[in-house]
């Protein structure tokens, strides 16, 4: 077998005084690539992730694009239907943050995978990068997904001007995922995390862009919902989508508060 | 025949708040070596061999693993060192071929080969959830292996397993000691210390007890047999009495019980040869457990003797 050693004496000292050269190491970049590409497989695998990244924006969307007369006045003049596709990515975006990263990184530290990570060499930090970078890219599939379905049924609103929305969604989905490791990394187990994921979302998802427009709510919700994250969200997708703002402000400032809390978790907890 | 110190650790200290774990521990594991950490749950092994891999940083003492000091050069020590963690799992979908991807280093050893050295060849599409108990601890040791680690730490290994899975997973640290493959294995089943260790070290309350070869061990801390037969001529009886070795020969509802050290038992039995063999010959030999159990049950106030000037004293039973 390979792992033979020669117990050479003459060896000994060398040894110790100038350890072996490092042909072992695991670069940043590259584990953190090779974790998205694993994690990514087993995170489609996972029904909780297909029934809430995936299926459950579809299906509430198509309901509720189609619930308003096309002329109603809270949309302030756009078509409902538009409005609610143009706002649906941000529901992608808080299913991914909420509910999918906090279930799977309190699953992984319950269980000790991330121990074994750290034990196999995997440089810190490689870990909650990886999950930022899988945060984009399901956001993104997810999102495609979420677009082609809509596309026959209600049609696909024009994009004013595209590179906002897309940095906007990126954005989000980077500030999201961080809330969700921040959520994972507290929490006792993943049982915890998925009832307190569920408890962050559903509030989130209907004053935040999933539910009734802000100007069909009473004021107490409309002054919740302009402190829900997510509402931030919505509007930097959907107001340089629609032509009807940048709403990259607010944005900004929940992104801020993210990587702080990012950084805050990433210190107290061994990510 | 040991080769140099990978591991060596002197006057090793860890405290979790005001609880102090591991106390004081020195160890040396040499090349080529299977080396024994043994204790009761809370001795403090796990948390040795977590300073030893730099996933934990000592409160104090001193640490050179693989000429590297682990709290420095952590990320390097663990890449060359292979280990299975305590209570550390796999994600349920993730199968087996996929993990040996993601752990698999640059240098790995040929895969193929492995897996067939440890029976997984055939499970390489299997999810970990649905592996065995005893397909899962083989696994763990290819990940181990993988990356041709110049030391490996298995950490509880076989906890958990039914009695042939685990015989299955000796038999493959087996052949890790046929390899020459240098281990330091963290274990509460003296059995399996025996079976595998060349040398093992006895932690209680975060301190070693003693350390040595298990018959070595054995030999200090249970040295006593004992053997039983249905009653002979009382000639007989005296003539035992006189052997090396023994202790008492009693007689007891006609059953003769002779206690005497562990070689009193050549000498008993040749005795018995000379008239007819008794057929309810019964012989207890203390093994690696009973001196476990001699050893963990000495009072603290004697550990402290033995940590200060090295004497083992002799035991006196029910001293607690």
């Amino acid at each position: 077998m390979s792992t033979q050693h020669t117990p050479t004496t003459q060896t000994t000292e060398t040894a110790r005084a100038t350890p072996p050269p490092d042909d072992t190491a695991r670069p940043l970049l590259g584990s953190v690539l090779m974790l998205v590409r694993s994690e990514l497989r087993l995170v489609l695998r996972e029904p909780l992730v297909l029934a809430f990244v995936f299926a459950f924006p579809i299906v509430t969307v198509l309901v509720i694009a189609g619930s308003f007369d096309a002329d109603d006045e809270a949309f302030g003049g756009v078509d409902p239907s538009q409005w609610y596709v143009a706002s649906y990515l941000a529901v992608v975006i808080a299913a991914i943050g909420l509910v999918m990263v906090p279930v799977h990184l309190a699953a992984y530290r319950e269980r000790g995978v991330l121990r074994r990570f750290a034990a196999a060499g995997f440089p810190r930090w490689s870990f909650a990068l990886a999950q930022l970078v899988m945060g984009v890219l399901i956001t993104l599939v997810a999102s495609a997904v979420l677009l082609a379905v809509a596309a026959p049924v209600y049609g696909l609103p024009p994009v004013t001007t595209p590179l906002t929305v897309v940095v906007a969604v990126v954005a989000g989905a980077l500030a999201f995922t961080a809330i969700g490791l921040l959520i994972g990394s507290l929490v006792p187990n993943a049982r915890a995390a998925q009832g307190l994921g569920m408890l962050a979302f559903f509030p989130s998802f209907l004053l935040g862009g999933g539910g009734p427009p802000p100007a069909a709510m009473s004021e107490t919700m409309r002054t919740l919902s302009d402190l829900m994250p997510l509402t931030h969200v919505t509007d930097a997708i959907r107001e340089p989508w629609l032509g009807t703002g940048t709403g990259l402000a607010l944005l900004a400032v929940v992104v801020a508060v993210r990587v702080v809390a990012l950084a805050v978790c990433a210190r107290s907890v061994r990510l | 025949m040991t080769g140099p110190a990978l591991v060596r650790v002197r006057g090793l200290t860890k405290r979790y708040g005001d609880r102090t774990a591991v106390d004081g521990v020195d160890l040396d594991v040499h090349a080529g070596e299977i080396v024994g950490l043994l204790g009761a749950n809370g001795a403090g092994k796990t948390t040795t061999v977590e300073c030893i891999q730099g996933l934990r940083r000592p409160d104090s003492g001193s640490l050179e693993v693989l000429g590297l000091d682990p709290s420095l050069d952590g990320d390097r020590v663990r890449r060359m060192v292979g280990s299975q963690q305590q209570d550390s799992a796999l994600p349920d979908r993730m199968r087996v071929g996929e993990a040996i991807a993601l752990f698999r280093g640059r240098r790995s050893v040929p895969v193929e080969g492995l897996l067939e050295a440890f029976g997984l060849a055939a499970a390489r599409n299997t999810s970990f959830a649905a592996l065995s108990g005893g397909q899962r601890q083989r696994l763990f040791l290819v990940l181990a292996l993988l990356n041709r680690p110049r030391l490996v730490i298995l950490d509880e290994l076989t906890q958990g397993l039914d009695p042939a899975a685990r015989r299955d997973v000796w038999e493959a640290i087996s052949v890790l000691r046929d390899a020459g493959t240098t281990v330091l294995l963290v274990t509460h089943y003296m059995d399996e210390a025996e079976a595998l260790c060349d040398r093992v070290l006895v932690m209680r309350s975060g301190q070693v007890l003693d350390s040595g070869t298990p018959g070595e061990l054995v030999l200090r801390h249970a040295d006593r047999s004992s053997i039983r037969f249905a009653a002979l001529d009382e000639e007989l009886i005296a003539g035992l009495r006189l052997l090396p070795g023994v202790d008492s020969v009693g007689a007891l509802d006609g059953t003769v019980e002779v206690r005497g050290d562990r070689a009193s038992v050549a000498y008993v039995c040749a005795e018995l040869t000379r008239g007819p063999v008794p057929t309810d010959l019964r012989i207890d030999m203390p093994d690696l457990e009973a001196a476990m159990v001699s050893l963990l049950s000495r009072p603290t106030d004697i550990d402290t003797v033995i940590a200060t000037d090295g004497v083992v004293p002799t035991l006196t039973g029910g001293a607690r």
